[in-house]
């Protein structure tokens, strides 16, 4: 029985990567320069806006929630930072303040959801509203530009780091970091308590509501971060940013092996999610698929998984 | 007359049944025993068509069967009530009752012509009840009599009842048997799944007796006894069920509850003294409060309290601080209140004392590890300490949140009805630890239902009544009597 | 010694960053020596049939020259804007023809193309920085007086005009209402000069108040269609309302008698001259900095 029950796990495990390396087969046979030096390079800086999002995402989706509001957090705090750095603050600190911003709008989201007592998914939706509603405020609409060349923020978004972009080097150090905390701290072990059954957490001394405002307020740091990267990127913060953002980073998480219900999944599915979605993106454009048919193969793609991982469970 | 043959069903490579035999007669009530574990629930599974059997042989009526569903077999009149009762609980008792099963006039739902037909059955179970009340707003047994009427309205020839008065109060268990009487009297076959013995022998013509996967008795109820049964069950002879208390406990008073209240639930004016190894059993009919009194105390319902324990005042106001202050609390529902089904045996333990299996917020993995060995060994549990919670019999999973709260070292534990559902070995097992736990100085709050295990165990025992502690007998008082005469309103002359 | 640690850690830590791709990893995707020519078209949003009749013009265009193009969408979303001129690069193409979503925004994806030596074409939007080949836009200013023209042409000179400007400081308002001025300066009464934004809703309230203090106006010239639909609401039938864009709406409203005339821009032209640019450029030619792609007027009759 033991041995049946491991064979299944492993499936579980290496579904995704197994998916992943095929996709990556079809794409080189189609076009050998996806699998360049120079384009993988350019595959990691592209995936790690979602790739940030989701990894704070898994945290939220393992308690049993979700965070409809992470790319108007990433718009939010992306104009914030733009707008404390055009106010002639050093980029440095302004990055800092950003990331509060996110952290901040996300803790709000976490109070709803606990203090408030509302749903997750009706909670989020609505600070999706106002979050963009807020960076239009501040932007006027329009586009923040003219945040200097301060080497430090350039490099953020647009660097190399001893030959890897640095956008892709955030993501795998926060990558490890996430990692560390899901699987060997106390407060990984809650994050999954919670999702697996909350009134057993609640009962068992585990602060529960605490727990979660922290959830999302690492969500929304993740976006936060990702907005950074992102105006950095475009030198410049864009008030539409992030718009649909939720949505990649949700199928994400789910092609990863999470489960939408909490308390299962792991974050190097995660992780594989993001390169699923992000080497279909940057393979697709590579074969030259019309982007009206990219969506849809997107679409079957995160069906076909989650069929398959129902039909393993 | 059905009879199933050399019945073999395995999961994968895990042997469920190795060649049962079982027969049941018409217009019967077989009792169907064993320990959990034993096969009962995948043998009635496969009867009402949920399972398909490996090996065997089904015989109705000098026919071959072999029901390959659900609706299959429910066409077929056999019908199983589970254990989990399958309640809608926002749709009305009329909604629940047609279920799937509609009648319609013009492809418009025939509310009058339904209404008319759960009356006639209400009628025959001689049952009242509202017909428009939202189900879930009715009690568990009356929920009970709402799924016994589904199968009635199916034309049931063969109903299969699983642990049917877990949740029942002692009128309502009085009234189902009234009703399992009837049906029996109209021709009805019914296998009853049961760990009560008392009711077995109440209400049950025949026994048959499950172990490991095979059939080990077939007897008349008349002609057989309980140690028999027992023995069938377990396949040796028990010693005493309750462990010799020695009853020296300290006169030091480790914990004092004053004037409990909680407005939501009818608890008021709770008063208890709890000693350094003591066993205080809390006994009363269902409802009585004596859940809320804990979770109250606990700090999971709020309410008005004043605690002192080790003679100190403190606060509780939530479950952490429960926990700080040494209390530990094994809740009723091990599934949805005790257990995380989805985490392994060793998380599972180490849940609510996180904070000394870990340094500086990291996990040492080894000291849980090591700390799960030990509670697997010491508590018999039959399963790695890797094993998913949600895989573990009864009687394991219990044993697993027992260890769970040992690990947070508490001074004073609270059970919660710690053996509902639990085969007769495990039980026993239980009883023991508890024992055990005293001798090293713990403190117990014991909830329980079940009379033996109060009696059996308690140094002394609470009784509630209404919302309120109506005594507490001491040793020398505790019996059946006394307890019944308190927990129904009565005085005791002294 | 902890301290030279640190000091050595950061100095490390200082060599490896760079703005610069690493060596092993550049060039990879141009090969633009096999005698094809591919053209990387990216397009800021399929989702408007102006940019789809923009594309459809280039990619008639260079199946006559024999050019490969490929094309990205980039959903109106800078970012995927960014990466799709990423992957247009790694696919070898030879030249970059990019209708900017944003212009501040797709700078570095000029500047990385100008690292590989691939020569940008923008369509429609500028870019704020980065090297451009050529800029190719619609003549706002021929345009504006076209329009102004239009008006001359139907009303006689001297007729007088109200001037419905849109977001002010924005190049199309700038050019349009410096075309119109144009003509209008010498030929026309211009009453009054008022912005609605490029909005439908404020083109009805402004000429709403505009017709309130000069009854008399006899034509409205917009700087945009949204604008002139909104003034066509309100204003009475025998004033003439000109439009700018040549948008779907608007050219149903000519041609069912609504609108007089609208300014009408030429998608399809755009991407064609896109196309002969690439050619010149490829013959070695210079090109302008900036091209004004003709304006068409749509007039009922």
């Amino acid at each position: 029985m033991n041995s049946k029950l491991s064979v299944n796990t492993m499936i579980d495990r290496f579904l995704p990567l197994v998916g992943l390396t095929l996709l990556v087969i079809v794409i080189t046979a189609m076009n050998q320069q996806f699998l360049s030096p120079d384009n993988l390079l350019n595959l990691l800086r592209q995936v790690s806006i979602n790739g940030l999002i989701a990894f704070g995402m898994t945290f939220v989706i393992l308690t049993g929630g979700i965070d409809l509001s992470v790319g108007s957090i990433l718009a939010f705090s992306s104009a914030m930072t733009a707008l404390i750095i055009t106010s002639g603050v050093d980029p440095m600190f302004a990055m800092l303040l950003g990331c509060l911003v996110g952290v901040l709008s996300g803790a709000v989201n976490g109070l709803l959801v606990t203090a408030g007592g509302m749903a997750p998914f009706i909670a989020t939706l609505a600070t999706m509203t106002i979050y963009r509603g807020a960076t239009l405020v501040v932007t006027d609409g329009n586009p923040i530009t003219g945040l200097g060349d301060s080497l430090m923020f350039q490099l953020f978004g647009k660097g190399y780091f001893f030959g890897i972009p640095v956008p892709a080097v955030t993501m795998a150090v926060t990558f490890v970091i996430l990692y560390i905390i899901l699987h060997k701290t106390v407060f990984g072990r809650e994050t999954y308590a919670i999702g697996g059954n909350e009134t057993a957490a609640a009962l068992s001394g585990i602060k529960v509501n605490r727990r979660k405002i922290m959830i999302y307020a690492l969500s929304g740091l993740m976006s936060a971060l990702a907005g950074i990267i992102l105006a950095s990127r475009l030198d410049s913060a864009q008030p539409t940013a992030g718009e649909t953002y939720e949505l990649d980073a949700i199928a994400a998480v789910v092609l990863g092996g999470t489960s939408l219900m909490g308390g299962k999944g792991r974050i190097v599915g995660t992780l594989i999610g993001v390169l699923i979605i992000g080497v279909l993106n940057n393979g697709l454009n590579l074969i030259g698929v019309s982007s009206f048919y990219q969506q849809i193969i997107k679409g079957l793609v995160i069906v076909i998984a989650v069929l398959i991982d129902r039909k393993n469970k | 007359m059905i009879e199933m043959k050399n019945i073999h069903k395995a999961f994968g490579a895990n042997k469920v049944l190795l060649g049962v035999d079982f027969e049941l007669k018409d217009a019967t009530v077989h009792a169907l025993m064993g320990e959990n574990g034993a096969g009962k629930s995948t043998l009635m599974k496969i009867l009402s068509g949920v399972h398909t059997y490996d090996e065997g042989q089904i015989v109705r009526g000098g026919e071959d069967v072999n029901y390959t569903n659900l609706k299959e077999a429910e066409k077929a009149g056999v019908v199983f009530i589970h254990q989990e009762l399958n309640i809608w609980p926002e749709l009305t008792v009329l909604e629940n009752l047609f279920i799937g099963n509609e009648y319609t006039r013009f492809g418009l739902l025939d509310m009058r012509l339904m209404r008319r037909k759960a009356e006639e059955i209400f009628e025959r179970l001689k049952f009242r009840i509202n017909l428009n009340r939202r189900a879930g707003d009715c009690s568990v047994g009356q929920q009970q009599m709402i799924e016994i009427a589904k199968a009635l309205m199916m034309d049931a020839k063969v109903l299969i009842m699983d642990e049917p008065t877990a949740a029942l109060t002692d009128s309502e268990i009085e009234v189902l048997f009234g009703i399992i009487g009837d049906l029996r009297k109209s021709g009805v076959s019914i296998v009853y799944i049961s760990h009560r013995m008392e009711e077995i022998s109440e209400i049950s013509d025949e026994i048959t007796v499950l172990r490991d996967g095979r059939s080990v008795m077939y007897k008349e109820t008349a002609s057989t006894d309980y140690n028999e049964i027992v023995r069938a069950m377990v396949g040796r002879d028990l010693d005493d069920q309750f462990p010799e208390r020695d009853h020296d406990t300290d006169e030091e008073t480790v914990l004092a509850v004053r004037n409990l209240g909680n407005k939501s639930h009818p608890v008021m004016d709770v008063n208890f003294e709890l000693k350094r190894g003591e066993i205080l059993g809390f006994a009363g009919l269902m409802g009585a409060g004596r859940t809320e009194v804990m979770r109250t105390l606990f700090g999971v319902d709020k309410g008005s309290k004043e605690v002192e324990i080790g003679g100190r005042s403190v606060k509780i106001d939530r479950p952490p601080d429960a926990i700080r202050h040494g209390l530990g609390f094994i809740t009723e529902n091990r599934k949805s209140e005790g257990l995380i089904l989805d985490f392994s045996l060793v998380d599972n333990m180490t849940m609510p004392s996180m904070g000394s299996f870990s340094k500086g917020g990291f996990m040492k993995r080894k000291d849980e590890y090591d700390f799960a060995d030990l509670m697997i060994r010491r508590m018999n549990i039959k399963s790695g300490r890797k094993s998913v919670a949600s895989e573990l019999s009864g009687g394991n999973q219990q044993k697993v949140v027992i260890g769970k709260w040992i690990g947070s070292q508490p001074e004073i534990l609270i059970l919660d009805e710690p053996t509902r559902g639990i085969d007769v070995g495990a039980k026993r097992e239980i009883y023991h630890l508890i024992n055990e736990l005293t001798e090293r100085g713990m403190s117990i709050i014991l909830i329980s239902s079940e009379m033996p295990e109060i009696i059996g165990l308690s140094d002394r025992v609470a009784v509630m009544q209404e919302g309120r502690l109506r005594g507490i007998l001491e040793r020398g008082k505790i019996n059946q009597e006394n307890i019944m005469t308190l927990a129904t309103g009565g005085k005791l002359d002294e | 010694m902890k301290r030279l640690l640190l000091f050595l850690s950061l100095l490390v830590f200082a060599a490896g960053c760079s703005l610069e791709p690493p060596q092993w990893a550049q060039g990879g995707g141009s090969s633009g020596d096999d005698g094809n020519v591919v053209i990387g078209l990216s397009v800021s949003t399929l989702n408007n049939p102006f940019f789809v009749t923009l594309k459809d013009g280039l990619e008639a265009a260079a199946e006559e020259k024999g050019y490969e193009v490929k094309v990205v969408d980039a959903q109106d979303d800078s970012a995927k804007q960014v990466n799709d001129i990423a992957d247009l690069m790694q696919q070898g193409i030879d030249y970059l023809v990019v209708n900017p979503t944003d212009s501040a925004a797709i700078s570095s994806s000029v500047e990385s193309a100008n690292a590989s030596d691939i020569p940008v074409i923008t369509l429609d939007r500028s870019v704020e920085s980065g090297e451009v080949a050529t800029f190719i836009a619609s003549d706002n200013v021929a345009g504006g007086e076209m329009g102004a023209q239009f008006i001359v042409d139907e009303l006689g000179e001297g007729a007088k005009v109200a001037e419905l400007e849109g977001v002010p400081g924005a190049s199309a308002t700038r050019e349009r209402g410096e075309g119109f001025t144009n003509v209008a300066e010498e030929s026309l009464d211009v009453v009054t000069s008022q912005t609605a934004n490029f909005n439908r809703s404020e083109g009805l309230n402004v000429t709403q108040n505009i017709l309130q203090a000069n009854p008399d106006i006899e034509a409205i010239f917009a700087h945009n269609d949204e604008m002139a639909l909104g003034a066509l609401e309100s204003a009475p039938d025998d004033v003439l309302v000109v439009g700018f864009d040549g948008s779907e709406d608007a050219i149903n409203s000519v041609e069912n008698g609504g609108l007089d005339a609208t300014v009408a821009q030429q998608p399809d032209l755009m991407g064609e001259t896109a196309v002969d640019t690439v050619e010149q450029l490829q013959n070695g030619e210079s090109v302008e900095e900036e091209i004004k792609v003709e304006l068409m007027l749509e007039t009922q009759e």
